[in-house]
């Protein structure tokens, strides 16, 4: 190539397009549920350097924590999370009966843990079929969430809610399991349990879905490690760490538990891994209903917590949330962290993403299974002293029409 | 866990272990990089959970939650409000990335060393850059509502 060819390319933009060049993924991309930014660096199609900007739906809850009432907030780190809602209020309340000399009764421990279990198979649930859906696999998707419509409804029996189960309390737990619905619960498991075999069985088989996630994302253990990764991603690679299993809260210590790891550390071992886990919860709430104690649910405590510092976690069904409690005596706490799995594993899935191309972008984000709403967190939702600041759904349309289109009268 | 206890009494920490299955760690600010060393390279506890800070009035309080097993084990620096600067440990731990950033942007402290302190992670782009990180006692959430628009 002569000297002035090389020119008129560089004019024609094709050489530049061979070095460094910058694509925005996000805020809002159809592959992603919840507005978050990352931006790509490429060379060529290679990605070579990730930047996320993460806060989108940052809505302050650990600001608002520190105005309410130690019980109020039970309800507020609730809504951390529309998947894994149960697991952040148990972690919360773990965390204020740290600071407090009471003893939780045995039998709420056992009904922390069906629960807990319940939800877990929820999220695998509903994870496998979004898969699915990002696959091209869309029957998948529909019969995965069928079947996630009976833990629904099981957990609805229980709590009373479908999503938002607002069961557990400080020091226990707010309603029980009547004797005649463990027949019931034990009846509807086992048929999920199978279910997930036979998922397992199609995710073994059906060669389009084994094109899309086998060696997608080949995760080491060694990176994992490195980059404190958390839950199925690091049992994925091997790693046994489960706080269910290395750690016990609730009534985990008491009942026997399968921690489920893969060694491919690729998408279609998570996909295993949790089907897997799905059947391994089931065994766990079986034994757990047959060996439930008898006796009080809860207890009764004054409003006030003594003072002190506390760290605790647990194991959502995306990894460990760690919360941290610390109280200066009253009855509101002093600060309250919140660390969610998705926080935790993001450093990973932005070293999984260098190397590949933009293509694989999409089905690598998902497989970390991410949660930006819950890494986010937290609003400044209304209510503070002087001001209370709550809208019904009128108010709310009214203020949406007043915005948006200001000349039009209401 | 008398490992620890010994690894750490000759860096002159203050141990607190009343309560079980936790370890607080209290290490002057200038031992912060040995004392990690110390527990991820000596003690072999590698998993960072997260990053914790703390307005306790003239300092802010950093906890670093490590996790191994049936223990959390914490280390805590005091960080004076007058010189907010403390150093990063991403390169003993690089999972810490996102968490110092996080306290950063919650609490100001900054942390040198972390190659991404010159941006943002959590804090929208109209937070005010003389407004107090939202975090400290004295920024009331009314003010923060008022800065970021929600409330006028």
């Amino acid at each position: 190539m002569t000297d002035n060819e090389t020119k008129a390319e560089a004019g024609a933009g094709l050489i530049q397009y061979s070095t460094e060049n910058v694509v925005p993924f996000g805020p809002v991309h159809p592959a992603l549920k919840e507005p978050e930014y990352f931006k790509l660096y490429l060379r060529g199609e290679k990605i070579v350097d990730v930047i996320p900007r993460i806060g989108y739906v940052h809505r302050g809850l650990e600001k608002a924590a520190e105005q309410r009432r130690w019980s109020q907030n039970t309800y507020l780190f609730e809504r951390t999370c529309g998947i894994c809602s149960f697991i952040h209020s148990l972690c919360y309340v773990q965390a204020v009966e740290g600071l407090t000399p009471y003893e939780v009764p045995r039998r709420a421990l056992y009904i922390r843990l069906i629960v807990a279990e319940l939800e877990r198979i929820h999220s695998h649930l509903l994870w496998v079929g979004l898969l699915g859906h990002w696959a091209g696999f869309d029957t998948l998707f529909m019969w995965v969430w069928r079947d996630r419509e009976i833990v629904l409804d099981l957990v609805e029996a229980i709590a009373g809610n479908r999503v938002h189960k607002s069961l557990v309390t400080i020091t226990g737990v707010k309603k029980d399991i009547p004797e005649g619905m463990k027949s019931r619960i034990v009846e509807r498991i086992k048929y999920l349990a199978d279910r997930a075999r036979f998922y397992k069985h199609i995710v073994d088989t059906e060669s389009t879905l084994l094109a899309r996630t086998r060696k997608v994302g080949n995760l080491k253990a060694e990176t994992a490690q490195r980059l404190c990764a958390v839950g199925p991603l690091i049992r994925s690679t091997g790693i046994p760490r489960d706080v269910r299993a290395d750690d016990p809260y609730a009534a985990y210590g008491e009942v026997p538990l399968d921690v489920v790891t893969r060694s491919e550390g690729d998408v279609h071992s998570l996909l295993q891994l949790r089907l897997d886990e799905i059947v391994a919860s089931v065994k766990a709430i079986d034994y757990a209903l047959e060996h439930m104690p008898g006796g009080p649910i809860r207890l009764k405590i004054p409003p006030a917590i003594p003072a002190g510092e506390y760290a605790t976690h647990c194991e959502a069904p995306r990894g460990e949330i760690f919360y941290f409690a610390r109280s200066s005596g009253g009855v509101s706490p002093d600060r309250v962290k919140v660390r969610t799995p998705t926080m935790a594993n993001l450093p990973t899935a932005i070293e999984l993403l260098k190397g590949l191309t933009m293509a694989d972008v999409p089905v690598v984000l998902t497989a970390i299974d991410p949660c930006f709403g819950c890494m986010d967190r937290m609003s400044f939702v209304n209510l503070d002293s002087q001001k209370q600041w709550t809208w019904s759904g009128e108010e709310l349309r009214q203020y949406g029409i007043r915005k948006y289109f200001p000349e039009r009268k209401i | 866990m008398p490992k620890i206890e010994d690894a750490f009494k000759s860096l002159g920490a203050q141990i607190d272990s009343s309560k079980p299955g936790l370890i607080i760690l209290k290490v002057a600010l200038q031992d912060l990089t040995n004392s990690i060393k110390t527990v991820v390279e000596q003690l072999g506890i590698s998993h960072l959970s997260t990053m914790t800070g703390l307005d306790l009035g003239e300092n802010i309080d950093v906890l670093y939650h490590f996790w191994k097993n049936d223990l959390i084990a914490s280390v805590r620096v005091s960080v004076p409000k007058s010189n907010k600067h403390a150093s990063s440990i991403v390169e003993i731990v690089p999972g810490a990335i996102l968490y110092e950033m996080e306290v950063h942007d919650l609490f100001g402290v900054i942390f040198d060393g972390n190659p991404w302190m010159d941006r943002r992670l959590l804090l929208p782009d109209r937070y005010p850059t003389d407004l107090p990180p939202p975090l400290l006692k004295e920024t009331k959430a009314s003010e923060i509502r008022k800065a970021v628009g929600i409330e006028r």
